[in-house]
């Protein structure tokens, strides 16, 4: 049992310090916060920034960065008698080919710059508008009260932005209902969505509407501890987030806020596995219900939201939410939308929500080579044939055609790459990332990802025998997003691409 | 508050209490729910999904063990959708686990709950992922033996470890496929926190963790003899069953948890230190010392008669009151009793007492 | 224990005293520590900072052997402050003014200067105690192992007494048993004051009645008990004794008494399954049978008889207890009925015991969890919690009780206190866990636990051999330095044959049931290059 003093949120950062999850860290981490030392071991063996100690490369393999060679680069690096490690989408499939330096520095292999919008003061993020310092909708929130912000929340229709859509009002409204007076606002800032690297650029072009966001929600639900839960490969945007606080003086002083690193584990993304790591735990799912608007936060109400999704509250409180709502087009708002892959400028494109594949394509320069295909929202969202370039990416017509919006975190691959090999980059992705924790996803994605394997080795279709039945029962048995939607990319390939899954 | 409320369980209309789970319920109306990850000693988990139930609107099979019911729920159980999950589940289990000749997964000295659910399924024959799990092969503590490729990763043994013992000695190590049950730095459970209660082994529903010391073909054996008895070390009155085979206490189990007051504990003591009962040092016959002070084999009727003479003399000799009588608090009630019966009726004293102070 | 053993996970608040319970009763710990995950209060009293102190929420960490002083303090605080319950105490007991004028002296602040407890955490201690409706007080040895252990005990059931803390579930006064069946043995009779089911064999109708049924004239006095035997054994006043399954030689304290007295024995007779220091004494040696062999009942800490039940056969010509018993009996002169089982026996216990009239096996079999007594008769349910309905009968008396030393306090000579106990790992005198691979391995031999001042302070380093000596005797154990002792305390088990703890202690007993001193004994410690030759242990060497 853990002492009643013991410091276990702690554990994962001392770990870090101390070299990793080696047998005298975990002795040391344990003497140091009296947490026993199989938990300090289990936790810091999940995450794969401290799981394995020792310098080394990490080169990313995600999907833009598979397209753009990152096997060769590998090979090059190996060559070169450097030890490396491949890991999971590192963000910046803009830049791609991305690594982290045996110093964790970002090295990319790119020849663009980011992209984003030009500046646009009705946007409501507007990338590359000034910063604005006033932290005048804070004010102008206090003046109206929660009752006058939380309807003009709902009247700006904003859904959360980190994929799952869910309407922004009724969590504020759940948690000013909540008895419990001790609540926390958490900003899931986790951004490793492959495909996704919108939260980055928030952070690192206007870090300041994040924070007046999230002051925003905490003096509406009647707290001041905030908690920003930042992936542990974005460094420079952890300092950006850390110099903002700096910047806003004042303005923010009467906040907590503590940013936290993550330590490399996807699944953190998922709110319930971020509070796990929040709390120095494995990063493993909670059962739901309890919904975190109840039972969040070491067991107390939480408000959690994506990057985006706060930065948008200061424009709706300063603008109003009809003016929000009216800059979507079949859904509400603005939207920053990822583009990366076979394109001509990759980056970040503020959008009226609804644009089709072509608009988005258009504002980001257009396409390279002949387009196949687009994976819409990140890894989860599986693949869609290029056929449907002109569906409103939102997050109803998306569902309707069986992927999702999710991060909007759009790839496109042109007619150079196998869907086959695309699929199986993926689900490589999802069974590293899985968490082991149900069975469904565990044992499934790996199991997709082996027979997929063995179909791009020797070309017999008969490695798909039960795909149809593992798939189905990922998503109805799994207990988080992550599982549920695992099988997606190798499913949606095989529907949309049939004659990249024949016998060859 | 507790309040009673109805629910439809499977078509029929049942009572509920607040806050209890489907399993609640369902244990109760005798509706069979399967499970592995489930154990009444520890918090849900919901981990095992094999328990999943169609909680009407409710887009997702819901877990039984977790699911709290409210009034008017309607709870479907035995559905298409619950038994194709059940089927893929089921096959999904058997491609990560170690398969016999008989395509089911391995049973080995305990009970495997997992071959049962899989011989209620067709099999699919789902080629094996050969998950990359590590074990603990040099771990060199006497009792507690796991078997990576028998593990569901249910997680009930550390649940147990960290909710119930508490000693935190075990843990979930890894992600994914390389998940795997571990100590910290792999070592053995001697240089840990463990205190070798053996739960672990006992909540273990597949029999990933198993005795050392026990044959490993005591379940294949299939009727072999249990005593239920009550255990001979502490005062908290524990209750065992002692399993026999050739006269011999070959293992020492817990009844299931919720009928006796140890819920299905034991520790170190009432669990393993049964080596005793058959040691080659046991007295095995009665012995009288001799002239010389030598210690020399007698019958029965010679040692009852030595001991009756010996306690009649100095009685005569002396008085009753030159007599002790020590008796054991390990003895049996019935032992005790006629201990002081024996001092008290055959013998006229009162001195008779046993090791005692609480 | 008034109250059971499942209760324990919904208590609100658990005070611990003279308890190492995750050691020498784990499973009642699982129950603790269950209550605690769920937010139970945990206060815990032990000179030693032992695991269940670490996840108290309050550790009063006194000094051996003034126990007293620390819940006079505690009365002290909860009349003070105004926290009895006043309607308990007119309705079910007597004398409290007795203790309020008592106590009044027992302030925290001096209280501190003797316990060495912090004042305000005594308050707190207090105060959580008296205000939380289900809170219980866990205790055993610790309390018990004084030449003030009676005292110690009133002192607790003033506290219970005082907030009305009987009679409610989760909550009560609960000695913690230490062995399978003492509670048992006691309600058996195997006392020197009590037939079976605490009726006084002074009591001249109860004499009567014990000669009706069992034909024969009684002795109308008191016995001796355990401690006073080894005492006038050691004299030459007791000239033969029978002891059945319990290794006096190490288990008593002050041994080297022990070892005298029976060297003086006429006779001694021991009816045992292994070979231990006492059979080395015996004049006769009868093999008995260990539970596994054997059918009858143990009843544990919360008055629950259970049944035991015969496994295997015993080995050789080795024979169940209460078949040698009956045999002795006839053989020498009295005519012992001649019982056809267990149950038999059992019947007639159960006839002249009027706690436990309504048991039978019948009834244990049908009941697998036990029935607790009292229960009068066979409709009756058992009683899990006593006196849930306010006191059986009549009033309880509050005793009034003055703080005295220890019987031998550190002086020059003996400047350390040892305290004595068991461990998790082995059990009693360990003739049955040395034989097993897990006890034997995880504790192999004596060891003294020691505080890193102390150690410093004698040049001892972790791992030394010492050589502890009391004005009894000497003995050898491997130091380990230890940050749960106090400064100037040690602790050691009291397990190991070769190296006996007894030696050590002293056998002052308590005024009333003449319990020894393990608890408190003034011992010097010395470092030592090698051990000396230890007595050869046979027991070790056949594994």
């Amino acid at each position: 049992m853990q002492k009643p003093d013991s410091q276990r949120e702690k554990i994962i950062e001392l770990l870090e310090h101390a070299g990793g999850a080696t047998e005298d860290a975990v002795a040391q981490v344990s003497r140091e916060t009296g947490v026993p030392e199989a938990d300090i071991w289990g936790t810091g063996k999940f995450y794969s920034l401290i799981a394995t100690p020792g310098k080394r490369v990490r080169i990313c393999d995600g999907l833009t960065c598979q397209m753009a060679g990152a096997d060769e680069l590998a090979k090059k690096i190996s060559d070169s008698g450097q030890a490396y490690e491949r890991v999971s989408c590192l963000g910046q499939c803009d830049l791609a080919i991305a690594t982290l330096t045996e110093d964790m520095k970002l090295k990319t292999y790119g020849k663009n710059e980011t992209s984003v919008t030009p500046n646009d003061p009705n946007l409501a993020i507007n990338l590359a508008g000034p910063v604005d310092l006033s932290y005048a909708a804070l004010n102008k929130a206090r003046q109206l009260g929660p009752a006058a912000v939380i309807e003009q929340l709902e009247a700006s229709g904003l859904q959360g932005r980190g994929g799952a859509g869910f309407p922004a009002h009724i969590k504020w409204k759940s948690l000013r209902a909540q008895t419990e007076t001790q609540r926390y606002v958490i900003c899931n800032a986790d951004e490793a969505e492959p495909g996704t690297f919108k939260d980055r650029e928030t952070i690192l072009r206007q870090p300041h509407k994040m924070l007046e966001g999230l002051a925003i929600a905490a003096a509406m639900i009647e707290t001041t501890d905030i908690y920003i839960y930042i992936r542990g490969e974005y460094g420079h945007e952890y300092e950006s987030i850390n110099r903002a606080i700096e910047e806003s003086g004042d303005q923010l002083s009467e906040f907590n806020f503590t940013v936290v690193r993550g330590h490399g584990a996807y699944i953190c993304g998922e709110e319930t596995a971020l509070l796990e790591s929040l709390e120095g735990k494995r990063g493993m799912p909670r059962l739901k219900p309890p919904f975190p608007t109840e039972s969040g936060f070491r067991g107390k109400p939480s408000l959690i939201h994506n990057v985006e999704t706060i930065a948008c509250v200061p424009s709706i409180v300063h603008h109003g939410g009809q003016h929000f709502k009216d800059l979507g087009r079949t859904e509400a708002g603005s939207k920053l939308y990822c583009i990366s892959g076979h394109i001509n400028k990759p980056g970040v494109y503020e959008l009226p929500l609804g644009v089709t594949l072509d608009e988005l394509v258009a504002a980001a320069g257009g396409y390279l080579g002949t387009p196949l295909a687009f994976s819409p929202g990140g890894a989860s969202s599986g693949f869609l044939p290029i056929e449907m370039r002109t569906l409103p990416l939102d997050y109803k017509n998306l569902a309707d055609a069986g992927s999702m919006m999710g991060s909007s975190g759009v790839v496109v691959l042109n007619d150079t790459v196998d869907m086959a090999q695309a699929a199986g980059w993926q689900l490589e992705f999802f069974e590293r990332e899985s968490c082991g924790q149900c069975a469904p996803c565990r044992i499934g994605s790996r199991y997709l990802r082996r027979q997929n394997d063995d179909y791009l080795k020797h070309g017999d279709p008969i490695a798909f025998e039960h795909a149809d039945d593992v798939a189905w029962e990922m998503e109805e048995g799994s207990i988080c997003g992550l599982g549920m939607v695992a099988a997606k990319p190798l499913e949606s390939a095989r529907e949309h691409f049939p004659d990249h899954f024949k016998t060859k | 508050m507790n309040q009673s409320f109805q629910i439809t369980l499977d078509g029929q209309t049942v009572t509920a209490h607040t806050g209890e789970t489907v399993f609640d319920v369902a244990k109760r109306e005798g509706v069979s729910i399967p499970s592995l990850c489930h154990d009444s000693r520890l918090e849900p988990a919901g981990a095992c999904r094999v328990c999943l139930v169609e909680v009407a609107g409710q887009r997702r099979l819901q877990p039984g063990c977790a699911w709290v019911v409210t009034p008017d729920m309607q709870i479907e159980t035995q559905t298409d959708r619950i038994q194709r999950h059940r089927t893929v589940l089921y096959n999904l289990y058997m491609a990560d686990h170690e398969i016999d000749d008989a395509g089911l997964p391995v049973e080995t000295g305990n009970e495997n709950q997992l071959r049962k659910l899989c011989q209620s399924v067709p099999s699919m024959g789902l080629t094996p992922i050969q998950a990359p799990r590590s074990g603990r092969p040099l771990d060199d503590n006497p009792y507690i033996k796991f078997e990576p490729d028998l593990c569901i990763l249910c997680a009930r043994c550390t649940r147990y470890c960290d909710e119930v013992e508490a000693v935190n000695a075990i843990t979930l190590a890894n992600r994914g496929s390389e998940t795997t049950i571990a100590t910290a730095g792999q070592r053995s459970l001697m240089e840990t926190t463990c205190e070798l209660c053996g739960g672990c082994i006992d909540t273990c529903p597949t029999g990933a963790l198993i005795e050392k010391k026990a044959p490993s073909n005591l379940v294949q054996l299939g009727e072999i003899e249990s005593f239920r008895s009550t255990c001979n070390f502490c005062g908290v009155g524990c209750q065992l069953n002692l399993h026999v085979q050739n006269d011999r206490v070959v293992k020492v189990t817990s009844p299931p948890p919720g009928d006796t007051l140890n819920d299905g504990n034991l520790c170190i003591k009432g669990r393993f230190a049964y080596d005793f009962i058959h040691h080659q040092d046991r007295i095995t016959e009665p012995l009288i010392r001799d002239k010389n002070g030598q210690l020399q084999p007698a019958t029965w009727e010679q040692a009852i008669a030595a001991t009756a003479n010996g306690l009649n003399a100095v009685r005569e000799k002396h008085g009753p009151d030159a007599l002790g009588f020590i008796s054991s608090s390990r003895c049996t009630g019935e032992e005790n009793y006629l201990m002081q019966k024996l001092a008290r009726a055959a013998f006229g004293t009162n001195n008779i007492h046993q090791c005692a102070a609480t | 224990m008034t109250n059971s053993i499942d209760e324990i996970r919904d208590t609100d608040m658990m005070f611990v005293i003279g308890s190492n319970t995750t050691e020498a009763h784990p499973i009642i710990a699982m129950e603790m520590k269950r209550a605690r995950q769920r937010g139970a209060k945990l206060v815990v009293a032990d000179p030693r900072k032992i695991w269940l102190a670490e996840m108290a929420d309050l550790h009063l960490q006194l000094k051996p052997g003034t126990d007293v002083w620390l819940l006079s303090a505690m009365a002290n605080v909860i009349i003070s402050e105004n926290l009895y319950d006043q309607a308990f105490i007119e309705k079910h007991t007597t004398d409290f003014d007795h203790v309020v004028e008592k106590v009044k002296s027992y302030t925290p602040e001096e209280a501190e200067k003797i316990t060495g407890v912090p004042a305000e955490d005594i308050r707190t201690a207090a105060r959580w105690y008296a205000t939380t409706k289900h809170a219980g007080i866990y205790y055993t040895l610790g309390i018990t192992e004084h030449t003030h252990g009676t005292d110690n005990v009133y002192c607790l059931a003033n506290l219970v007494l005082m907030t009305g803390h009987l009679g409610v579930k989760s909550a009560g006064m609960n000695p913690l048993r230490g062995q399978n069946n003492v509670q048992g043995a006691n309600d058996a009779g195997a006392t020197p004051v009590y037939y079976p089911g605490y009726q006084k064999v002074t009591d001249v109708s109860v004499k009567s009645k014990f000669e009706t049924a069992w034909g024969v004239g009684l002795s109308a006095h008191d016995g001796l008990n355990l401690n006073e035997m080894m005492k006038e054994m050691a004299k030459g006043n007791l000239k033969a004794v029978y002891v059945m399954g319990e290794d006096i030689v190490i288990s008593e304290p002050n041994v080297t008494k022990v070892e005298t007295g029976l060297n003086r024995c006429e006779f001694v007779v021991c009816q045992e399954i292994f070979h231990n220091e006492t059979t080395r004494f015996a004049d006769v040696i009868l093999p008995g049978a260990c539970f596994a062999e054997k059918d009858g009942v143990f009843t544990n800490s919360d008055r629950r008889i259970q049944r035991v039940r015969k496994a295997v056969d015993p080995p050789g010509k080795a024979r169940p207890d209460w078949r040698i018993l009956c045999d002795i009996a006839r053989t020498s002169g009295y005519a012992m009925p001649n019982y056809l089982s267990t149950e038999e026996v059992f019947a007639e216990f159960a006839s002249l015991t009027p706690q436990i009239k309504g048991i039978s096996y019948q009834r244990l079999e049908a009941t697998p969890a036990g029935l607790q007594w009292p229960c009068p008769d066979e409709n009756h349910p058992g009683t899990p919690t006593l006196h849930l309905d306010g006191p059986m009968v009549g009033t309880a008396p509050f005793q009034a009780v003055d703080y005295r030393p220890s019987a031998e306090l550190p002086d020059n000579d003996y400047p350390l206190v040892l305290s004595t106990g068991r461990t998790l790992y082995h059990y009693n005198s360990a003739t049955q866990t040395r034989r097993d691979a897990g006890p034997a391995t995880k504790q192999r031999g004596n060891f003294i636990e020691i505080n890193l001042r102390d150690a410093k302070r004698l040049g001892i380093q972790h791992g030394n051999r010492v050589e502890v000596a009391s004005r009894r005797g000497t003995i050898c154990a491997e130091a380990w330095i230890s940050p749960r002792v106090r400064v100037g305390c040690i602790w050691m088990p009291m397990h190991f044959a070769e190296n006996r703890a007894n030696l050590l202690t002293n056998d002052a007993g308590d005024s009333v049931t003449g319990t020894g001193e393990y608890k408190v004994c003034a011992v010097k410690v010395r470092a030592v290059e090698a051990l000396p030759n230890a007595p050869a242990n046979a027991l070790l060497e056949t594994r």
